[in-house]
């Protein structure tokens, strides 16, 4: 495991240098275009970056690293630990990052970047466990893409997308059934309003648990 | 001779294909084996297979003694070096040879970091160079480096020179036995460049269509197919009651492509009427081979004797 991690490491800012950058260069628009207090989601960047970064850790470095004599196993644990870690310090980060633009009155520029409304707008710990899970649970997403299109191709993704879908459609079905309403429309947008953020955390938290398992499950068989 | 790899009633299907079909194979500690067959053979998934990359879909596959998939213990000790490797060539900043070498380096215990800069400096090949801006023929030779580097105990070729040129194919071959001499290691080679290879094969397993068709010692099949070629009434008259493989006929001359060895005494009876004997090179007994159902009796259970 710690083998893989090396591997995945041979090219640090591919791997943990990009997503910040990516949010530098949003956040460096921002800041010209001026704030004026409004919440233009561009922190969105950096978990769109660790999705895809997941995607290409399987894809891209699985079959090199299998070449390498890493079983699928390790490599799959290696590189969830290794996305995870970068998780837990980037999303350490963000925190830190919000504290200084609550402190600075929006970088001296009323500008609300790091301060998601509902989500990320708590205290320090509250953000750091919220960005880690959030990270983390993208990471590992794309992972399970990534896996999917190794095992399966397109055709496989198309249909893990369709089940998603399905699934969806069916839990929303459940709740308008039950009265339950689980999306409720508010002005700023839409929000799960019978949770509280740490409560979502929770939930996400459990579908990376299940994001975990399922692409542990589908990397067994994957060949290259 | 210990098994380091042993093969038993291995099949592998996919969707309308056998790739291979009930192959059966034991290969020695210390040997260096050719592995040869035409395209699509079943060589390359054969070679998958003992590196933990296919799975099969029925029979046992063991090296080491376990199973190679998903088998740490074993894949450690193990190196596939394949042609059509994909490396993590994409996005920024390039990942470049030096990169590949440096996460080789710290998966295989016995790597050699000496040996591969000098094989780079052999195949002219530069450590900061993006693998995806590599030639065909320049990324065989960062995979024949880091097959030879690694210093795996077995270590699997698979038509490792594609695209590299004479001279470098020449380097190839003298750093496989120079390696091979200073540090033994189980090496299988896939080729299909089978006569400039063929010195360097101790054992020589020919697979056709998924099925094992020859696995024999190389030194027992030199001279074991010999083309008979002359006068049709004195070549009929040598062939009689020898295994005859093919007859080709020009007018009142023959050739025709015998199984056995050829005694002394044949040579002299076969000079007194006037026949040219020719042995088969390693290519030429593949190419009669291939296609054909040679019978265990017919080849691999004479050579084997």
């Amino acid at each position: 495991m710690i083998k893989v991690a090396r591997y995945q490491l041979v090219t640090p800012v591919m791997f943990l240098g990009l997503p910040w950058a990516a949010l530098a260069a949003v956040f460096a628009v921002n800041a010209a275009q001026g704030g004026g207090g409004n919440f233009r989601a561009g922190l969105a960047v950096i978990f769109l970056l660790f999705f895809v970064t997941g995607v290409q850790r399987i894809g891209r470095w699985l079959p090199f690293g299998l070449a390498l004599g890493a079983t699928r196993r390790s490599f799959y644990a290696g590189t969830a630990l290794l996305g995870m870690s970068m998780s837990l310090v980037s999303g350490l980060v963000i925190a830190g990052l919000q504290a200084i633009e609550r402190a600075t009155g929006g970088w001296g520029l009323s500008i609300t970047f790091f301060r998601v409304p509902y989500l990320l707008d708590g205290p320090w710990y509250a953000t750091w466990l919220t960005s880690f899970v959030g990270l983390s649970a993208l990471f590992v997403y794309g992972m399970w893409y990534g896996i999917l299109n190794r095992r399966w191709g397109m055709l496989g993704l198309l249909a893990f997308i369709a089940v998603q879908v399905l699934v969806a459609l069916a839990v929303s079905f459940a709740c308008s059934r039950a009265g339950a309403g689980p999306l409720r429309l508010r002005p700023a947008g839409v929000y799960p309003a019978t949770l509280t953020a740490l409560e979502l955390t929770g939930v996400i938290a459990a579908l990376t648990v299940v994001c975990l398992a399922g692409g542990h499950a589908t990397i067994r068989r994957v060949t290259v | 001779m210990t098994p380091v790899i042993s093969v038993t009633g291995l099949t592998r299907r996919y969707p309308g294909q056998v790739a291979l079909d009930d192959v059966n194979l034991t290969i020695g500690t210390g040997t260096i084996t050719g592995l040869l067959g035409r395209n699509g053979a079943g060589k390359t998934t054969l070679l998958r297979i003992l590196a933990g990359q296919e799975f099969p879909s029925a029979g046992s596959v063991r090296v080491f003694g376990s199973p190679p998939a998903e088998n740490e213990k074993v894949l450690r000790r193990l190196v596939l070096v394949r042609e059509d490797q994909e490396y993590p060539d994409f996005g920024y900043p390039d990942f470049k040879v030096s990169r590949a070498l440096r996460a080789a380096s710290f998966c295989y215990q016995n790597w050699d970091a000496g040996l591969a800069s000098s094989l780079l400096e052999d195949f002219g090949l530069r450590a900061n160079k993006a693998i995806k801006s590599l030639s065909r023929g320049q990324r065989s030779a960062l995979g024949i480096t880091i097959g030879l580097a690694a210093r795996a105990e077995v270590t699997l070729f698979d038509e490792p020179y594609t695209g590299l040129d004479a001279v470098a194919r020449q380097v190839f071959y003298d750093r496989l036995l120079a390696e091979y001499a200073d540090f033994p290691r189980t090496v299988v080679l896939s080729t299909h460049l089978i006569d400039e290879a063929a010195a360097l094969f101790e054992n020589v397993v020919l697979i056709d269509r998924g099925r094992v068709v020859l696995d024999a010692a190389a030194d027992g099949l030199r001279g074991m197919v010999t083309t008979v070629s002359g006068p049709v009434l004195a070549v009929d008259s040598f062939t009689k009651g020898r295994p005859v493989w093919e007859r080709r006929g020009l007018g009142s001359q023959v050739s025709v492509v015998i199984v056995g060895q050829i005694s002394g005494e044949d040579r002299e009876r076969a000079r007194s009427l006037g026949l040219d004997l020719t042995p088969l090179s390693l290519q030429q007994l593949v190419v009669h081979t291939s296609g054909r159902q040679v019978g265990a009796g017919s080849l691999a259970g004479r050579t084997s004797a």
